[in-house]
């Protein structure tokens, strides 16, 4: 039973999601939107990230369900509002957690004063988890088979994974002209923990069919495989360590190692009008370290224990029949997971012409710059069956010329109503920036189908405007 | 460079603090209410026995068989299985009637439970007979639960002798029902 609890745990507190960081996208007055856009037109002289606190993000979302729906306090039997969750569930519902801290970062121009090329560069923690709802494996837990004669409960529901891992990476971009900038990134990654188990397939049948002689037609047809890296030696009844510990030992030192890249544009239409694209994450892991992989493979039909009065004493047990049917198997081998990749667009129109603090600038040398920005970006991201995509209008409004806020409404399959708020600000060379979605479900989260928030501090030198 | 006035900095702070927003009260305790109860159903046993292979040699116990029934080993089902069912339908073609005992049995041979199902002879039509559900509960469910073999004994009534030249067949199929809590 604990292990049960553990599974609970572990999806539901965690059960989290997004990705889509549509705040962040564009917002170039914080650094870190070169995460999600290497080829975002920021500049700076050099930046670094206060840390740990530069950049902490969280998303938490499930579709189909809400945390409300499970452990409100409202008195309704927890079992029934399983059962209740479960049923308005289907098995393309998910769970998905994404969640981020930077542990140090910064960038520096590179060329002198007039250059317009910079390097940024950082190491961050990653934890990703992602789940389909187990619809049929949950209703057989829950029900038994007895009331589901003649359905066949699709054991392919059951497609999960979960990383914990620490991103090195070196970036850079170039503002060629005043129309185009590019960028690219590439990042070393190191997988503390994997768990994967995405290529599930087979069924558990129950049939009451006309010319069998038997009352039930049972079938198990199973292809089960979960791969691990990094976690096994936690399972082994040995294994005395801390977990914590050395999860965050293997993470930063001597996980599973792979490589990946992210590269995007910006590019000015006209003066006021920009587009932009990245794609991040394209990449992959070679899980190589302390890897276990678990299979149940093979059919079995249940005919019952049948007697033989023909007099062949063979002392075959149907349960021994069984196990040699789908046995339980245990590979090492190495695997390669491939990095949930993300793409992101853009296209903003800015208005509200306007000159740096609206005074005289006596020099000659106009730096004009617009208030408002609208637009609207796309996000896409891959996923074990299809991809996920979100649609965003946002607002971006210069409120002083160092402090920005943007507003956003996006569409996607968790909410049609997500509203977010960012607003990031610059006193003196500290920058500070927050930023939160779906701020609608904020007065009752625990009924939100889906939340992110970033907060971070950086230290920005600009050069002197002297 | 204007400096962004004093007085509007709190107000950036306020805005961080809306951030940190409420929640409904949640309980998350209740996972420790966490109690299935799936019922399953699964085959039991079957069998087909022609008239010609009934060895009718004058004793009445004509067929027997005993086969491993481990089940009840799985510490796990054992523990949970909270009730059972079986359920029994036998058709007899044969023209004579005949008694089927099943018996449960432990390790060491002991007839535990023994399970009887008298069978009326064929007379044309249908002969085939639905027996009242077994229901295996407190005491009998723990007897149940020892089981790791089940025989099968059928016996024959007097009558004529069956030969090769015999009609007819017995048939027997039962399904079992499993009530199970996991907490």
């Amino acid at each position: 039973m604990r292990k049960v609890y553990l599974i609970f745990c572990v999806v539901l507190q965690l059960s989290c999601f997004a990705q889509n960081k549509e705040l962040l996208y564009n917002f170039t007055s914080i650094p870190q939107s070169l995460l999600v856009n290497p080829g975002a037109d920021v500049s700076y002289k050099y930046y670094f990230g206060f840390p740990i606190l530069s950049g902490i993000s969280a998303n938490v979302g499930s579709k189909g369900f809400t945390a409300y729906d499970l452990f409100a306090d409202n008195g309704v039997d927890f079992n029934q509002k399983v059962r209740n969750v479960i049923n308005k569930s289907s098995r393309n519902d998910k769970v998905m957690t994404n969640q981020q801290l930077d542990i140090f970062s910064g960038g520096f121009r590179v060329g002198g004063r007039e250059s317009k090329s910079y390097v940024s560069f950082g190491l961050y923690q990653e934890f990703d988890f992602f789940m389909y709802v187990p619809k049929d494996p949950a209703l057989l837990a829950l029900n038994g088979n007895r009331d589901y004669i003649g359905k066949s409960f699709n054991l392919g529901d059951l497609t999960a994974k979960a990383e914990v891992l620490s991103v090195l990476h070196v970036g850079y971009h170039k503002k060629v002209n005043d129309k185009f900038v590019y960028g690219g990134r590439a990042k070393i990654y190191s997988s503390g923990a994997n768990a994967t188990s995405t290529k599930n397939s087979g069924y558990i049948y129950t049939g009451q069919n006309a010319g069998n002689p038997n009352v039930y037609n049972q079938i198990i047809s199973s292809n089960l495989e979960l791969k691990t890296s990094g976690i096994s030696k936690f399972t082994k009844d040995e294994y005395e360590g801390n977990v914590a510990r050395d999860l965050v030992s293997n993470t930063f030192f001597g996980g599973s190692l792979g490589l990946g890249v992210d590269a995007g544009i910006t590019y000015y239409i006209k003066d006021n009008l920009q587009l932009t694209a990245s794609i991040i994450d394209l990449g992959f892991i070679r899980q190589s370290k302390d890897i276990e992989t678990l299979t149940y493979k093979g059919t079995y039909q249940y005919n019952g224990v049948n007697p033989d009065f023909m007099g062949n004493d063979n002392p075959e047990d149907v349960f021994d029949e069984f196990e040699k049917a789908i046995p339980r198997d245990t590979l090492y081998n190495k695997y390669t997971t491939w990095r949930p990749t993300k793409f992101y667009s853009s296209i903003q129109y800015s208005f509200g012409e306007a000159r740096p603090d609206d005074e005289c600038n006596c020099r000659g040398q106009i730096n004009k710059y617009y208030k408002n920005a609208v637009g609207a970006q796309l996000f896409a991201m891959t996923t074990p069956r299809e991809p996920i995509a979100a649609l965003t209008a946002f607002y971006r409004r210069n409120i002083f010329k160092k402090l920005d806020v943007k507003a956003t409404y996006t569409f996607d399959s968790f909410s049609n109503k997500n509203i977010g708020l960012g607003i990031a600000g610059t006193i003196g060379s500290v920058n500070i920036y927050a930023l939160a979605n779906n701020i609608l479900e904020y007065k009752d989260l625990s009924k939100a189908s889906s939340a992110a928030f970033q907060i971070g501090i950086n230290f920005v030198f600009q050069d002197k405007e002297d | 460079m204007k400096l962004i006035p004093f007085y509007k900095i709190p107000s950036l702070f306020f805005l961080t603090f809306l951030f940190f927003s409420c929640s409904s009260e949640l309980d998350f305790d209740q996972i420790k209410d966490l109690k299935l109860e799936p019922v399953f159903v699964a085959n039991l046993a079957y069998f087909d026995i022609p008239a010609n292979q009934l060895i009718d040699d004058g004793t009445i116990n004509i067929a027997y068989d005993v086969r491993n029934f481990t089940v009840f080993k799985d510490k796990f089902f054992n523990e949970r299985l909270k009730k059972a069912e079986f359920d029994f339908e036998i058709e007899n073609t044969i023209d004579r009637a005949f008694s089927l005992n099943m018996l449960l049995m432990n390790d060491q041979n002991e007839v535990l439970q023994t399970i009887s199902f008298p069978v009326p002879s064929y007379q044309g039509g249908s002969n085939v007979i639905k027996y009242p559900t077994e229901v295996f509960e407190n005491e009998r469910l723990a007897l149940l639960k020892q089981t790791t073999k089940i025989g099968f004994v059928v016996l024959i009534a007097s009558g004529d002798p069956l030969n090769n030249q015999s009609s007819g067949s017995l048939k027997l199929r039962s399904s079992a029902t499993a009530y199970l809590v996991i907490e």
